[in-house]
């Protein structure tokens, strides 16, 4: 309770509310360009966080991270185009609601449920935070390479039908992890005699790359297709929603806040997993399934409470174990680490105050952005009608600035251009990249702790089989990359149901 | 398209192979268990290795598949601009140091800008390239304290 205290004592700091305003606004403006989505808003934004302290920076980070969410669905309802995975609900429903005339009542709904989703994660957080902490205690180095390990077989299992795919990108950000000295015995790796090499690839570069530089690349290969839209609906509508509407919304928003919070805390699963999963499961307890598709309001308001509440209940792995649970709390991970804060159940008896003051802040951004989103819907909508070939040239020089910051070296811009096609490539091809990224950030330590373990059982395999977790976390793994297997066995076993049905 | 379709995987299994044959050549280590530092990147370029190769056999059988992505990246306009603004970053990252932030970005900025958005909205461009380049560089080096060449 103290701690709670004290960390609302640090969050309402004016410094730290004039940071939480300016990251919601900031992640909004990002989350909002078409193609752009919250992992790239954390990237291109971080070195902004530079020199700050780090109780600040992370509540910066962190208004960036959820303010993104909230911009990334204004372009899904207005323009059909999700910012990433997470905004991709809000399009099913959003966008035919935009269509009617309804854009603005779909904004609102969707900036009330959001608000509605994050609040209640973050009394989940409270709840659920220091207990996985005290239980984080007990893991030794077996476990934790364990649970990375299910981490990883997790994120990739979930991009289903990518899995080849999803594994070698895994392996390669695993790989790029080893370049470098060894901090256990000072054998240099990979380094290609470079001394540039010797300290590693920066994982921020390699983020940086991908989701600045990366994702603006790809942005320009449609960006001279983009022939003149027929006139997008301009009237915004209500900028409120009706009583009707709130009635209907009211108990999916309630429902699937906790649905997306459980989902953002599992290890691999986050905001796309969760919308989707709360928009199927709307659309199966309502009343009038045949409206979803077509601008039913509960079909927004649903999966914009679960990808909220899901971006606040990976912030518990995320800070308790230091494990990330997707992609953008991987690029929070890493910027973490560059400030020198250590994620893990000691992080909590350390530094409570930074702890508390983050769950604080979040209460506090979350109505910030809410009252943001309602009152500046004008200005921001034009940030939408900004055009895209102003936008991308200026997001590709802040990663070459983000990038001289991290290393005062010019020879990291070639890394960050190199990545940045790499990036690319993967996208064209259709890599799942958050692997690649989840795996570059814990490659590191799952190595450490997989020796360290190897190390203190005098180099016998037995000891990942020694404890109740160890055990665990191993079915789960396995469980875990078992699942698109049974997912497509049931997948048959349906399909010829239905044709004995039929025949 | 085939190229790319088959070229990927196999240069996956270079990588890979590149990656397991100089794990064998990492020097032992004096320090603790000698052959530690190997383990991991052998059991791991291994793993790519075998991916690499079922990638590399899936394309092979559904080759005839056509990938619109694929043909997107084809259209040759999206290419040059790439190509350019990876050009323009390596110029970028050659002339940081010696023109100093303020002029290298301003040129940056500003060439990748006419070239994307166009002459037509030159006023547009100019005044983007020049206010934001300031922009960064005052809020970079004067209120975040990086020092910027």
């Amino acid at each position: 309770m103290e701690g709670f205290v004290e960390g609302l004592m640090t969050a309402i700091q004016p410094i730290n509310i004039i940071w939480i305003v300016i990251g919601g606004f900031l992640g909004t403006v990002v989350g909002m360009l078409p193609g752009l989505g919250p992992a790239t808003a954390v990237a291109v934004l971080i070195p902004v966080t530079f020199g700050m302290d780090p109780t600040s920076a992370i509540i910066l980070m962190a208004a960036i991270y959820y303010g993104a969410m909230y911009g990334g669905s204004r372009s899904s309802i207005l323009l059909n185009t999700p910012g990433d995975g997470s905004a991709i609900a809000a399009t099913f429903d959003g966008y035919p609601m935009a269509k009617k005339g309804q854009a603005g009542q779909a904004m609102a709904i969707s900036a009330v449920a959001s608000f509605i989703g994050g609040i209640l994660a973050t009394f989940g957080f409270v709840a659920l935070a220091k207990p996985l902490a005290s239980f984080a205690l007990q893991f030794g180095p077996s476990e934790y390479f364990l649970l990375m390990l299910l981490t990883l077989s997790a994120i990739v299992s979930l991009s289903t039908g990518k899995m080849i795919k999803g594994f070698i990108a895994m392996c390669l950000g695993l790989l790029l992890s080893t370049i470098g000295i060894d901090p256990q015995t000072g054998v240099h790796r990979f380094t290609l005699g470079m001394p540039h090499l010797a300290e590693g690839i920066d994982f921020l570069i390699v983020i940086i790359g991908i989701y600045a530089v990366g994702e603006v690349f790809y942005n320009f290969l449609t960006i001279y297709k983009e022939k003149k839209k027929q006139k997008e609906n301009q009237d915004m509508g209500k900028t409120w929603f009706t009583k009707e509407q709130w009635k209907r919304s009211k108990w999916p928003i309630l429902r699937s806040a906790p649905l997306g919070f459980i989902v953002g805390v599992l290890p691999g699963a986050g905001g796309t997993i969760a919308s989707m999963i709360s928009y199927s499961t709307e659309k199966q307890l309502s009343k009038k399934p045949e409206e979803f598709g077509k601008g039913a309001v509960e079909g927004l308001a649903a999966p914009e409470s679960a990808n909220n509440s899901a971006s606040v209940g990976a912030m518990i792995p995320l800070l308790t174990m230091g494990i990330p649970g997707s992609g953008t709390t991987a690029v929070m991970l890493g910027a973490l680490i560059m400030l020198g804060v250590r994620p893990g159940p000691m992080l909590f008896e350390n530094d409570p105050v930074m702890v508390w003051g983050l769950i604080n802040s979040m209460f506090i951004g979350n109505i910030a952005l809410v009252i943001i989103n309602v009152l500046l819907v004008g200005l921001l909508v034009k940030v939408l009608h900004t055009p895209a070939k102003v936008l991308y040239p200026l997001i590709i020089m802040l990663a070459f600035i983000g990038t001289y910051t991290l290393s005062y070296s010019t020879v990291d811009f070639y890394l960050l251009l190199l990545f940045g096609l790499i990036g690319l490539v993967m996208k064209v091809l259709d890599f799942p990249i958050a692997p690649l990224v989840l795996a570059l950030i814990v490659g590191t330590d799952m190595e450490q702790n997989f020796r360290m373990a190897l190390t203190s059982s005098n180099g016998s395999l037995s000891i990942f089989f020694s404890s109740g977790i160890s055990v665990i976390l191993m079915i789960l793994t396995v469980l875990s990359l078992c699942y698109p297997l049974i997912l497509k066995l049931i997948k048959n076993r349906k399909r010829k149901e239905d044709q004995t049905i039929s025949g | 398209m085939r190229i790319i379709k088959i070229g990927l995987p196999i240069l996956m299994i270079a990588v890979s192979l590149v990656f397991l044959i100089s794990s064998f050549q990492i020097p032992k280590a004096t320090l603790g268990s000698a052959n530690g530092p190997l383990y991991f990147p052998i059991g791991i370029s291994a793993l790519m290795l075998i991916l690499s190769v079922i990638y590399l056999v899936n394309e092979l059988r559904n080759i005839h598949e056509k990938e619109e992505k694929l043909t997107d990246v084809f259209s040759k306009r999206a290419i040059q601009l790439i190509v350019v603004t990876i050009i323009l970053g390596i110029i970028y990252a050659l002339t940081f140091e010696t023109l100093g932030f303020l002029i290298s970005t301003i040129l940056f900025l500003g060439v990748l800008l006419f070239y994307l958005n166009g002459w037509r909205k030159w006023l547009v461009n100019v005044i983007v390239t020049v206010s934001f380049s300031f922009i960064t560089w005052y809020g970079f080096s004067q209120l975040l304290g990086v020092s910027l060449p």
